[in-house]
């Protein structure tokens, strides 16, 4: 082949490799995004979030307040920027704790099975049985409102998809050839379970990670919202929206703005799971 | 007809559940901190009501015995009076079941409405430019935030358009669903899109199936293999995919309710949150948790009927 | 002749990268009137898509003809629109395919998945298509059609769907029928019953049949002529005898020696002369049982299936020993209690002198360092993650070998077992099924084991791969003494690879013996059956499809 007809097959390559990938990226693109939002909020949010200025209460987007100010002449463009580190925060603590408590137990449960596994689905089954935000609200009654009682109702009831998701990946992958010829040759149980069950499991826990992001953002944001989460003044985008909705047919863009956050985060890790589900050959 | 026979012996199976939601219910009010007569009653208790609380629950007994009484009462269809109704728990959710049961169906049904024809158009036309559309626009719609899509709709459809409702509910069946109009829209916006890549996926994925296949080597024609065959083998995951997101769907209802002042049982719950009237929490938890038990076996019985293979 | 079906030149590309890549080569394959036309080949040879192509199914929408006709009674089917095609398929041209299970539409009735043609087709009324439709099930061997008619695909057995698959693929009496490896899901007994079918269809409603295979025992029984494939290429075709007695083509002559026979009676090797003392594995009064549903809180009790019953057999050192039967038989089963991978229920596996049901710890021990297993799916059987060398090392690590020595070793099993030591870094993903399957006989070799038990190992393989890892097998026998259990469900492999043999039917050793013996002088109706059934590649010899009523495989 000669040279120029390389080139062309090359190129064309790349462009169909990020077609392919459109969604790893845009997903990639809008959370690395976020992030750096998040970590540079006090270089980049143009006020203070809480600071309250009287004399440009309820102002629509301007040069000044691109975002607009809400009912306590707060700039809404600085609270949606430092906004963004509690709802990430939300997002990752609120899946962290339940992913590895959830894929611990559930691969300990499927690898044994017999009576720890059925007493373990039973709990789930428990768990499972009340509506996720009526079980997460009823905690945080009793726990008090605010972020702290949040984490500790997602790490008690969260963990419980993990744990099934990986459960049924596991009794799958016990059975399957290679794990039973791990046992005939003599591996220890740990091996098996750690080197060859578990890597293999977890990809569609990984994929489901993404779509819990999904979940907990929603619903912290909707747990703020109610006035359980994070309290005011903290710019927190639930809550921004709580705060706006007296106003919303005057001074719409106080709720648009913190909304819209919300939909474009969760939007990334929305396209990410799929890449991740396509690259990893999982699907839901 | 034995494959139905689960229907019978089911409800006994479920026993263990019910009995796990009713310990977590009772653990629940018992973890909080401090004399458990009081929270129950809250501050402005008078010392007989304590008395008598006191007596009715066994609060000076073992916690052991304490759920006995517990179960006991909950057998007389009591569980005990609402601080700021002054009647009993039970009897209050009674009388909020209905909005929020309007409330999920209608939403369900809507959100069958939007993801049928979309998922289908999308399936059929795959890897082009309307699937591209259905997929972008569902992926989307997953992450719109009840609360705020409540809102948004509110902004263009009662501002706007002056077109329904912004809060509360009716008295007739016609003014109930037109004050449902919109709480049932935002619910099935975010629903449509869940189910929508459910469905689209199962009937990609059956488009492509040996049965569509073969149905095609028989000479139908398109449109005979998607509706005679993709569709009812698309249909059973998306079932349980519904219940499975029943949870989801109360979850959703809570707030929305809260958002459009709907006297139903989400609405309840968030106000006895924040009037610590726990007796109402508890029992609000309860209802819901065995309303979602009861969902899963009727979708139980749905896949039964729609797939032969089912044996439960 | 005149040809029904004249396929000529045909070309199908696939459009995904830079260049389109042909993967079917101007092809030209004639069908005659009444003709069954055997069109042969490994996997990936095209022979399924040559046919995908003349129905106008090609399963992806980057694959297009893009050369010449396929042309059916004056009409090319390549130009027709796509409502001809509708009328094509189906009316004219039927097609069954290999996994009736799949093909079958689970949620429908069987019968109203034949009356559903005949409705659409021939503009039939509700009760007109069922009384066709009940009809075709008659004729197809449907017992009771009139009551089947309602039943679902999943209540009836393979063979049966295979049937409901034919009737409806021929319900509106088309006059060519397309059969993808019609009989290769399914047991050697039910195949013949399928192929017999077939045969009196082509007879009483004037068929021609293309049917589509990979066993030149199946053409050499039921076809008149043979085209052979390979790499989407059409290498050779010709009246069956001719090709199958003079072929002109290596690649014809390959697989016609690759195909295994069961050798004429008589020619029998000589067992193993000398015998040892104590036997290397004894299983005595062997009982494998499973509850099958029951959960503590379903009602009904607690249900159990026999799957191994009462099983007795010695092997000693050095033997090579095949056990037959049909799906369902308990073989696999039987293998994994041996190895104490599935508990037993009762009787006794001694391995060594260490009895299993007494000693479990012990045995258990032995077994894991003496005994190694080489399954069916070589690909499944393989860790993804892992490379070949990792492997291979782990199970030399955990056996105690010193990290310095591992790396020689893995060298010296790769050897063993002809597979380049470049293969070491590859990951399974990346290999073919025969490379897999020998790297998992590596990974058996590995422990240096007494004794190796291989489940149905070469059974998802292509013939040629299939005959270099029989050789492989028979090679290191040889060469190491092994004692070697070898599962499998295709007896001539059995025969040409084994000494002795057990046949399993139900769970029970129904009969032991010397291989030569056995296939010679069956003793039992069942074993006499089985091997009958066995589609010979010398059309002389006849196929004898056992009678439904004492064919016994049910599932």
């Amino acid at each position: 082949m000669s040279a120029p007809a390389v080139r062309l097959p090359v190129s064309r390559g790349l462009s169909r490799w990020l077609g392919e990938h459109l969604s790893l990226l845009a997903g990639a693109g809008i959370l690395a995004f976020f992030i750096l939002l998040a970590l540079a909020a006090p270089l980049v949010a143009p006020y203070d979030p809480v600071a309250q200025m009287a004399d440009v209460r309820l102002q629509p987007p301007s040069l000044a307040h691109p975002f607009g100010t809400d009912n306590f002449g707060r700039d809404v463009l600085s609270r949606v920027i430092w906004g963004t580190r509690i709802d990430l925060q939300i997002a990752f603590i609120g899946v962290a704790f339940p992913f590895v408590i959830g894929t611990l137990l559930g691969t300990v449960a499927g690898f044994f099975g017999g009576i720890v596994d059925t007493v373990f689905m039973r709990v789930i089954d428990i768990i499972l049985a009340f509506p996720f935000l009526v079980l997460m609200l009823s905690i945080i009654a009793i726990l008090g409102p605010g972020l702290a009682s949040f984490y500790i109702a997602m790490a008690l009831v969260g963990w419980v998809s993990y744990a099934r998701l990986v459960r049924a990946q596991i009794l799958v992958l016990k059975n399957s050839d290679y794990a039973v010829a791990a046992v005939s040759l003599g591996f220890s149980r740990a091996r098996i379970m750690f080197r060859h069950l578990l890597p293999n499991a977890i990809a569609g826990s990984l994929v489901f990670v993404m779509s819990d992001a999904v979940l907990v953002l929603l619903n912290g944001a909707a747990i703020s919202y109610l006035g359980l989460g994070v309290q005011p003044p903290t710019a927190e985008w639930g809550i921004m929206v709580a705060e706006g909705q007296p106003f919303v047919t005057t001074a719409w863009w106080i709720t648009l703005f913190p909304g819209l956050s919300i939909v474009f985060l969760a939007f990334a890790f929305s396209l990410l799971g799929d890449a991740l589900g396509d690259l990893l050959g999982v699907h839901e | 007809m034995h494959r139905y026979k689960f229907v019978l012996y089911r409800p006994l199976q479920l026993l263990p559940v019910l009995f796990g939601i009713s310990v977590i219910t009772f653990v629940l009010v018992r973890l909080i901190p401090g004399d458990p007569a009081r929270v129950l009653l809250g501050t402005r208790a008078t010392p007989t009501a304590i008395a008598r609380i006191r007596e009715q629950y066994g609060l000076d007994e073992p916690i052991w015995l304490q759920y006995f009484y517990f179960i006991e009462n909950l057998g007389r269809g009591e569980m005990g009076k609402s601080i700021l109704y002054k009647i009993d728990v039970l009897k209050l959710i009674a009388t909020r079941i209905e909005p929020t049961l309007m409330l999920v169906l209608t939403s369900v049904v809507l959100s069958i409405l939007i993801a049928l024809p979309m998922s289908a158009i999308a399936a059929r036309c795959q890897g082009r430019l309307p699937d591209h559309a259905v997929r972008i626009v569902s992926t989307m719609g997953i992450g719109f935030p009840p609360f705020w899509l409540a809102l948004m709709l509110i902004i263009f459809f009662s501002v706007q358009l002056d077109l329904f409702p912004v809060s509360g509910y009716g008295e007739t069946i016609p003014e109930k669903l037109w004050h449902l109009a919109l709480p049932s829209l935002t619910i099935a916006l975010s629903l449509s899109a869940v189910i929508t890549r459910s469905l689209r996926a199962a009937m990609i994925h059956s488009l492509r199936s040996d049965v569509a296949t073969a149905a095609r080597a028989r000479g139908m024609p398109e449109g005979i293999v998607f509706w005679r065959h993709v569709l009812p083998n698309s249909l059973v995951p998306t079932i349980n995919l519904l219940a499975v997101n029943i949870g989801w769907l109360i979850g959703g209802s809570v707030v929305v309710e809260s958002v459009f002042a709907l006297p139903g049982m989400g609405q309840l719950l968030v106000r006895a949150i924040f009037s610590r009237d726990y007796m109402v929490v508890q029992g609000v938890a309860m209802v819901f948790a065995c309303a979602t038990v009861l969902v899963n076996f009727l979708a139980d019985i749905i896949t039964v009927t729609v797939d032969p293979r089912v044996k439960l | 002749m005149t040809a029904l079906l004249s396929i000529r030149d045909l070309v199908v590309n696939f459009h995904g990268g830079p260049e389109p890549r042909t993967l079917i080569d101007r092809v030209s394959v004639d069908l005659a009137k009444g003709e069954i036309l055997g069109l042969v080949g490994e996997s990936g040879s095209g022979k399924s898509l040559l046919c995908r192509a003349v129905m106008g199914l090609l399963p992806s929408r980057r694959l297009s003809v893009d050369g010449g006709s396929v042309m059916l009674e004056g009409r090319d089917l390549v130009r027709a629109s796509t409502a001809d095609m509708l009328s094509v398929r189906g009316r004219e041209i039927g097609m069954i395919f290999q996994n009736p299970t799949s093909h079958l539409d689970p949620v429908m009735k069987i019968g109203d998945q034949i009356a559903e043609g005949i409705r659409f087709h021939e503009g039939a009324g509700g009760r007109e298509a069922r009384e066709a439709a009940v009809e075709m099930l008659a004729k197809v061997g449907f017992p009771d059609p009139s009551r089947q008619y309602d039943s679902y695909p999943h209540e009836f057995s393979g063979g049966m769907r295979q049937r409901a698959m034919i009737a409806a693929a021929l319900s509106c009496r088309p006059k060519i029928l397309i059969a993808d490896e019609p009989t290769t899901a399914l047991d050697v007994t039910i195949q013949a019953q399928i192929l017999e079918l077939l045969l009196d269809l082509r007879e009483s409603l004037g068929l021609s049949v293309i049917l589509i295979t990979h066993d030149l025992g199946i053409v050499a029984q039921t076809c008149d002529r043979i085209a052979v494939m390979r790499g989407g290429r059409l290498v050779e075709q010709g009246p069956k005898r001719e090709v199958l007695a003079a072929p002109r083509h290596d690649y014809t002559r390959m697989l016609i020696g690759s195909h295994p026979s069961l050798p004429a009676a008589g020619e029998a090797k000589p067992a193993a002369a000398h015998r040892q003392a104590r036997p290397l594995l004894e299983v005595d009064d062997l009982h494998v049982r499973f509850d099958v549903g029951g959960s503590f809180l379903r009602f009904g009790g607690r249900k159990q299936v026999s799957a191994v019953k009462g099983v007795s057999f010695q092997v000693m050192e050095g033997d090579t020993i095949g056990i037959v039967g049909e799906s369902g038989s308990g073989k696999s089963t039987l293998a994994r209690a041996i190895l104490g991978l599935t508990p037993l229920s009762s009787g006794h596996v001694t391995f060594d002198g260490v009895d299993l049901a007494q000693q479990p710890g012990r045995a258990l021990a032995k077994l894991r360092r003496e005994t190694a297993m080489v399954f069916q799916d070589p690909l499944n059987a393989l860790n993804p993650r892992f490379t070949v060398a990792e492997t291979l090392g782990e199970v030399l690590k955990v056996n105690g070998m010193p990290s310095a020595d591992i790396p020689g070793r893995i060298d010296e099993l790769l050897d063993l077992v002809h597979l380049g030591r470049e293969f070491a870094g590859r990951k399974p993903r990346s290999l073919s099924g025969g490379q897999c399957q020998r790297v998992g006989i590596a990974r058996a070799l590995a422990v240096n084991p007494r004794l190796i038990i291989a489940d149905e190992c070469v059974a998802a393989l292509d013939v040629t791969i299939q005959k270099q890892i029989v050789d492989l097998f028979a090679e290191l026998k040889a060469r190491m003494n092994l004692t070697l259990l070898f599962i499998a469900h295709d007896l001539a492999i059995v025969r040409n690879l084994c000494e002795r043999v057990l046949v399993m039917y139900h769970g029970e050793v129904v009969e032991d013996g010397p291989s030569a013996e056995i296939f010679a002088r069956p003793q039992r109706p069942y074993t006499a059956a089985l091997i009958g059934a066995v589609p010979d590649i010398d059309p002389d010899k006849k196929l004898l499809a056992p009678r439904s009523d004492t064919a016994p495989a049910a599932a």
